[in-house]
């Protein structure tokens, strides 16, 4: 009945708590790493697991702390923050080296404008927005009110709205492009 | 005439998403528009957005990876084995819990035989015995009682025989005179002890002034 819940419950939640794991950490080996180490850990109190009403949400809080820590020995061994992965297997594979740079250098602004948000709304976001929950999920896998999921997440669309709207959109990623070609 | 209803909608569903008033399948849909390769001039500007979201999404596991995990599970802790477990640890439960109930049952049934069988020796064997047993004791007790109070009894008396002079002993209490210091002088010997005690004390007076009146002379 334990194996059988494992199989069930847990093991389809791995391909969202390696994104949510990934998301954190920047890596994919790592992700993986953490997400194992999640599993194996959940196997071995799989005793423990009546108690725990939510699966979903635990296990989300679980790959969430496990990544943090994670991260937090990572920058304090290499003293660095994680470097934004660049994803070959991009979905828009047929574009013009030049579109594909613009778009990468746009999503780059809302990476850094994301970034720039209170933790709390960057995690919403992404819950929202990357894992596709409700805010009755959010809630219960952040502890907190439903009413400060739709708070949050209200607040960090209406930050990239102003950002996207706004015309200095254009002219903000052309400065950090040129910004970035006088670096090289 | 299909794209113009499809923007319209489309501008409906943003203001809707930045206000939070979209569902999950609404928000789905609009991803799926902004994946599209031609999108109208004014939306151009909110792709990036979208596109970062379902890059975000994109991340998927290794392949390998389950293989790994079950090569991992297996390690940690065999996992085709917890049935057998789980059978093994109900069984070995029932199997100590009859060896509890064995045991207890046991031990009561001991606990009660011994308990029963002082109980028959005392009311079948020697009622008789014990109560001869116990009157024995009984009268020993008696006996030293009585024997006590006889002593006390003979004590008393022979004070009163001795006919002491009570308000004499009572005056002794304040002052001291060498001769009726003892209450019990009238025994034989009393008249010599007073001499031989002056004649110590004198010898003491003596031996005490010398020892002064050679310290002088030194």
């Amino acid at each position: 009945m334990k194996v059988d819940s494992f199989n069930t419950l847990i093991l389809p939640l791995k391909e969202k708590l390696f994104r949510h794991a990934f998301s954190i950490v920047r890596d994919r080996a790592e992700a993986e790493d953490i997400l194992q180490d999640l599993l194996l850990k959940l196997w071995s109190r799989r005793e423990e697991w009546e108690g725990i009403s939510n699966p979903e949400a635990y296990c989300y809080r679980a790959i969430r702390n496990m990544s943090l820590d994670r991260l937090s020995v990572a920058s304090n061994r290499k003293n660095a923050l994680p470097t934004y992965e660049e994803d070959e297997a991009s979905l828009i594979d047929n574009e013009s080296p030049h579109i594909r740079l613009v778009r990468k250098e746009q999503q780059e602004l809302i990476v850094h404008s994301l970034s720039l948000l209170p933790k709390r709304q960057q995690e919403v976001f992404q819950l929202r927005e990357v894992e596709e929950m409700s805010y009755r999920q959010i809630a219960d896998t952040l502890e907190i009110s439903e009413e400060l999921v739709k708070v949050s997440l209200f607040r960090a669309r209406k930050k990239l709205q102003e950002l996207l709207s706004g015309e200095e959109m254009n002219e903000r990623s052309q400065m950090g492009s040129s910004r970035k070609q006088n670096e090289s | 005439m299909c794209k113009e209803m499809n923007r319209d909608r489309i501008h409906e569903l943003l203001n809707k998403y930045w206000n939070c008033e979209t569902s999950l399948a609404e928000e789905q849909e609009l991803r799926r528009f902004f994946s599209e390769e031609e999108l109208p001039e004014e939306l151009q500007r909110y792709s990036p957005l979208f596109s970062y979201i379902r890059e975000e999404q994109a991340p998927r596991l290794s392949a390998e990876f389950d293989q790994r995990l079950q090569e991992s599970l297996r390690k940690a802790e065999i996992p085709v084995i917890p049935h057998h477990l789980l059978r093994r640890t109900t069984l070995t439960r029932i199997a100590a819990s009859i060896l509890l109930l064995l045991g207890v049952g046991v031990s009561l049934y001991f606990i009660t035989r011994q308990q029963n069988n002082p109980q028959y020796v005392e009311r079948g064997n020697e009622e008789t015995e014990v109560l001869e047993q116990a009157t024995n004791a009984l009268e020993k007790l008696a006996d030293a009682l009585r024997l006590s109070e006889e002593a006390s009894r003979q004590t008393l008396r022979q004070i009163n025989e001795m006919e002491i002079d009570w308000e004499l002993i009572d005056s002794l209490n304040s002052e001291t005179t060498p001769g009726e210091t003892d209450p019990y002088s009238e025994t034989d010997d009393a008249g010599e002890v007073s001499p031989a005690n002056d004649t110590i004390q004198k010898g003491v007076n003596a031996g005490y002034l010398e020892s002064i009146n050679s310290e002088e002379k030194i």
